[in-house]
């Protein structure tokens, strides 16, 4: 017989003394501690536990390394938000909404998310894109809930996450360096003060700039003679002001 | 004070039970009621009670005992919620079963579909009535105990099959073929291997088998025998790795994929009950049933009922090491299971045959312990 399989068969020691050996050796090693976590009464994050798993085991349990980037519910600092949507344009799930937020003035009212978890898929995207380090995912894992509505966590909801004080994601707050800006096509635009005026961190101030001699049978543009500079040591590249110029004289690009 | 036995168990029962019940009645009643042939009929069926509640009873800590044996080979912990350790979840997965709605496929023929299960655990409780347990713990102490044991533990496939061919399913009737060719395959090897013990005991009689033991359990010089009788068990048991009639990675779950229920849970308790009388024929034949080596102290086997006690934990390692093969050894085809049946497990068989035959010839081995001129 020359059927692959035929060897082992043949001799009993690879077919069955073998396995049987390592059966043995994986009975004796669950026999004083299996791997199984009776999880509602055992958690891996609870210190003791992976104290008494370290002293039974004799080493450290083995989600210690990654236990620190695991991606739960997000905790928001309601105090720092700015309201940049930044968070709400990066979620791939559509799950976060902006809600108004006691806190703002009337006619710049404060706008915080709501994260839907029904559609929520944990990616983090809305939190390394947060600015100001406000969105950041904890360790809380537990969202089971007896209605679809009370999946939806309100800002507040989130607010009380973060006052928990749970282990939180490294936030990434450095700039990549050479990051794109935003730059101004100044022939278009018109001074209208409305990317100064939705700006979340204020970095756009317009200043005035000189009106030019009309030539003559030419008509100047009717137009405010203001331009917006963007402070960008200040700017978050939300892209707001992007979004609300009505003539698109703004754009993404690296400054000569 | 005479031995307590299983029977005087149940007379003193129903004795005093209908003396109790006489008491109260008028003289007429009451001498019908204490007279010794009502006393003799209610302590049989007391004593058919007891044994049907004693091997009830073990069945379901026996499927306990493999559930928690099999997740330590798995690295995990079994039932381990409902009552100590878990050991009340069975009872409430038989509850469940048993309130589920008991159902048939159309085309499924009535009489064989309920049959089968039926008299498939009749038959297997049937064997429990004619096992000692302990010196004088059996009904009665015949001297073809073990032939007649034997006997109904291989009416089995006929029932398998009878159930497997009424469900009016393919994969039920595939896994009732399979099971009839696999039993029937490994029938004779086992049979062979007793042929073994029997030659050495001289003797069919479970009780005489086990007090033939007494100066070296049998399973050293006979270890082929046993090699080939465990394996045999495994078989007759259909687990794995010999489970091909329930093969559920080809034949969903085997002949009995039409059942649920009550019927399924009939199944399942003939099955262990099966899985127990071969731990408890490996522990008689093979291990020297209740009694102990005489080196071991007496204080160890002179407490009440010390021979069931040490019966018991025998046979739950012994069921043990089937749960330790099921956790280490895959299926094996169908090919491979005859072949080994045929052409390994029989030349082994005759092989122990012949060396019981040399075993009687030179009285004993001295390497077991016995000097060569006492076994005569």
């Amino acid at each position: 017989m020359t059927e692959e399989g035929t060897a082992t068969e043949e001799n009993p020691v690879l077919y069955v003394v073998r396995p049987m050996a390592t059966a043995a050796k994986q009975f004796a090693k669950s026999l004083v501690r299996p791997s199984t976590v009776i999880y509602p009464f055992e958690r891996l994050e609870d210190p003791a536990f992976r104290e008494e798993v370290a002293v039974a085991s004799g080493k450290p349990i083995g989600v210690g390394a990654i236990w620190d980037n695991y991606r739960g519910v997000h905790a928001l600092n309601i105090a720092t938000c700015i309201s940049c949507n930044l968070c709400a344009f990066s979620c791939p799930d559509l799950c976060i909404e902006m809600v108004t937020v006691p806190g703002g003035d009337p006619k710049h009212p404060k706008k915080c998310p709501e994260i839907d978890y029904g559609k929520c898929s944990y990616c983090g995207f809305c939190s390394d894109a947060c600015p100001e380090g406000c969105l950041t995912m904890t360790t809380r894992y537990e969202l089971a809930t007896a209605k679809r509505s009370e999946m939806v966590y309100s800002p507040e909801k989130l607010y009380e996450v973060f006052r928990t004080k749970l282990p939180m994601n490294p936030i990434r707050l450095e700039r990549p360096e050479n990051e794109d800006q935003i730059l101004l096509d100044p022939p278009l635009c018109i001074g209208c003060n409305a990317c100064a005026r939705d700006c979340p961190t204020a970095c756009i101030t317009m200043l005035d700039v000189a009106k030019p001699e009309a030539k003559a049978g030419e008509k100047l543009p009717k137009r405010i003679w203001k331009e917006p500079v963007v402070n960008d040591s200040d700017c978050v590249r939300c892209g707001t002001c992007i979004s609300v110029c009505p003539k698109e004289c703004l754009f993404w690009g690296k400054r000569p | 004070m005479s031995q307590v036995t299983l029977y005087s168990v149940a007379y003193t029962l129903s004795d005093d039970l209908l003396r109790a019940v006489g008491s109260i009645l008028p003289a007429g009643p009451r001498g019908l009621v204490t007279s010794g042939t009502a006393v003799t009929a209610l302590a049989l069926l007391v004593f058919g009670a007891i044994l049907l509640a004693a091997s009830m009873l073990n069945t379901i800590l026996l499927i306990w005992w493999e559930r928690k044996l099999l997740g330590r080979f798995m690295d995990r912990r079994g039932a381990m919620h409902v009552g100590y350790a878990g050991l009340l979840q069975n009872f409430a997965d038989g509850l469940k079963l048993f309130r589920k709605n008991t159902f048939q496929p159309r085309e499924a023929d009535s009489l064989g579909f309920y049959f089968g299960p039926t008299a498939y655990l009749a038959t297997s409780l049937m064997i429990f009535g004619i096992l000692p347990i302990s010196s004088g713990w059996n009904a009665g102490s015949l001297p073809l105990t073990l032939l007649l044991a034997l006997t109904i533990f291989s009416f089995a496939p006929l029932f398998i099959f009878v159930s497997a061919w009424s469900s009016n399913n393919k994969y039920s009737l595939m896994g009732g073929m399979r099971s009839a060719a696999q039993m029937i395959a490994y029938e004779v090897p086992l049979l062979l291997a007793v042929v073994a013990v029997v030659i050495v005991a001289g003797s069919f009689d479970l009780t005489t088998i086990v007090y033939e033991q007494q100066n070296y359990w049998f399973w050293g010089p006979l270890v082929v025998a046993l090699i080939v009788f465990v394996a045999g068990m495994l078989a007759e048991m259909e687990r794995i790795p010999f489970d091909l009639p329930e093969a559920e990675a080809e034949l969903v779950e085997g002949w009995n994929t039409e059942y649920g229920g009550m019927l399924f849970a009939f199944f399942m308790l003939a099955d262990y009950l099966r899985a127990l009388v071969g731990s408890i024929l490996v522990v008689l034949l093979f291990l020297g049933g209740w009694t102990l080596p005489t080196w071991v102290p007496g204080s160890l086997t002179s407490f009440p009922l010390a021979g069931i006690v040490w019966f018991m934990v025998k046979t739950y390692l012994v069921f043990g090491l089937f749960v330790w093969v099921r956790a280490a050894l895959p299926r094996v085809r169908t090919d491979q299971l005859l072949r080994v049946g045929w052409n390994r497990m029989i030349p082994l068989a005759l092989l122990s045959v012949f060396l019981a035959a040399v075993l009687v010839e030179v009285r004993c081995l001295p390497v077991f312990g016995c000097v060569p001129s006492a076994g005569v």
